[in-house]
């Protein structure tokens, strides 16, 4: 029998007390790696494709945790996704973090895993990016020079890079939440657990009587960065959401992705997909909008709910 | 670096390197081996342990982060003084183990779902279950099992 192994050799962790202290370590220890829950850290240590001295324990870190102060929603970076999960504040004003933090990993993962970690892990298929970005959200960064906030569709540059400089590291992230909103984030999987996305899509929509005033959609799994669909407040605002404007949704989506044919389907499978989902986010989003979406009710994961929602184009994915 | 850790309700203090997995400490340094590795990348739930009362797989949690906290692992599940616990005896009754090697990690992470007060309800328990994988597939037995006890206790 084997021992049990060490993470890896010739490393070790600093525990800094506060932000502040981070960023400087972070900045004065060049290649230091920030870990959270470990999820992403962890894995990649074991499976060689990270090596560092350093590692920077920023798990006991507080950073908020989440609140809501207006339309502003704010989430710690530290949060775990088991918080958001669970938090009843989310399921009553944005459903679509919870819908993206509860298929997730499994539990173990989600108690251990943070907001922060799977933002700047930037992996293509990560679940929370779409929602938040449905909801115009910006992230709060700290570095050794002060703090800055940007878009947090500039976060992710890359799979796997982000647009973090040296010493920098995120700490929150707030997202725009106006009071009506109705929002969804929904996935297609081979397996409906402890699995990563085919393809994921989160969809926000504002209404004024059955007449859309805003429609965002976010896409994950589908391009190199998760991303908005562009050009849908064209189509979208001042119209009914009727089946010709939910099928030219579709269609913006499905044009504007690239994604890549691999373990989790072939890129004219996936597109084919976001299509099929594109409209299945919006309608639950805008059944939320309206009201007529039952109260606590979460999306099935893959979005098709024929009991709430009938209808050709709810049908299964062919 | 020096770790203080209350395991199974007795304090332990550790000399460990600062970047030992919680698995590791606790089947190494403690001999505590209840507690399995097997795929090293969180994907089986086989290492699960319960850390200030949350289940986490600790062969990705960090020793170092967890210093000071309460630890409960499968050998704790009991209590002192009893044989096994009614999860336990439910999990023979069943027949839920066959080669017995996910039992650890299934019986932590089934018992923190049922003191969060997960319903008695096999879909739900399935998906609280999901990050605990059995090679043998004798996942039909283990579900029963835990939908039992969540019955009786709820």
């Amino acid at each position: 029998m084997t021992a049990a192994p060490v993470a890896a050799p010739a490393a070790e962790v600093f525990r800094p007390a506060d932000v502040a202290e981070a960023v400087r370590f972070l900045a004065d220890h060049p290649g230091a790696v920030p870990i959270a829950g470990g999820t992403d850290v962890m894995i990649d240590r074991r499976l060689g494709r990270l090596s560092t001295g350093w590692l920077v324990d920023i798990s006991h870190l507080d950073t908020g945790g989440i609140v809501r102060d207006g339309d502003d929603l704010t989430i710690g970076a530290t949060t775990t996704i088991r918080s958001i999960e669970t938090s009843r504040e989310l399921a009553d004003t944005a459903p679509a973090l919870v819908e993206a933090a509860r298929v997730l990993g499994s539990v173990q993962i989600r108690n251990m895993a943070t907001l922060g970690g799977n933002l700047c892990h930037a992996t293509p298929s990560a679940e929370m990016p779409p929602p938040l970005l449905v909801f115009g959200s910006s992230a709060a960064l700290a570095g050794p020079s002060g703090e800055r906030s940007i878009d947090l569709a500039d976060l992710a540059t890359g799979p796997g890079t982000t647009s973090l400089a040296p010493g920098e590291m995120l700490v929150s992230v707030t997202a725009a939440v106006p009071d009506g909103i109705g929002s969804c984030y929904i996935r297609q999987t081979i397996r409906w657990a402890m699995d990563l996305a085919g393809a994921g899509v989160a969809a926000s929509v504002e209404t004024d009587g059955d007449t859309v005033t805003a429609l965002r959609v976010g896409l994950g799994a589908v391009s190199p960065i998760p991303m908005l669909v562009p050009g849908l407040d064209d189509i979208a605002v001042g119209h009914v959401l009727d089946p010709d404007v939910l099928a030219e949704a579709a269609a913006r989506a499905r044009d504007a992705c690239s994604p890549i044919s691999d373990a989790r389907g072939t890129a004219d499978y996936r597109r084919h997909v976001v299509a099929v989902l594109t409209a299945r986010a919006i309608r639950i989003a805008a059944a939320r909008a309206r009201g007529t979406w039952p109260i606590d009710r979460l999306a099935p994961p893959n979005g098709f709910d024929p009991e709430v929602l009938p209808g050709r184009e709810n049908g299964p994915v062919r | 670096m020096k770790l203080s850790l209350t395991i199974n309700g007795d304090p332990y203090r550790e000399n460990v390197e600062s970047t030992q997995t919680l698995l590791g400490v606790l089947r190494d340094d403690i001999g505590l081996t209840g507690t399995k590795w097997g795929c090293l990348t969180g994907d089986c739930g086989s290492c699960t342990v319960l850390v200030d009362g949350r289940t986490v797989v600790s062969c990705l949690q960090l020793a170092a982060q967890v210093d000071g906290s309460t630890i409960i692992t499968v050998e704790g599940l009991a209590g002192r003084g009893r044989t096994m616990s009614d999860l336990q005896d439910a999990f023979v009754r069943h027949g839920a183990a066959q080669c017995g090697f996910c039992t650890p990690g299934m019986l932590v992470a089934a018992e923190q779902l049922i003191r969060d007060g997960i319903e008695a309800d096999e879909k739900a328990i399935r998906e609280g279950l999901s990050g605990n994988l059995c090679r043998c597939t004798g996942y039909n037995k283990i579900i029963d099992a835990v939908v039992e006890i969540a019955a009786t206790r709820g």
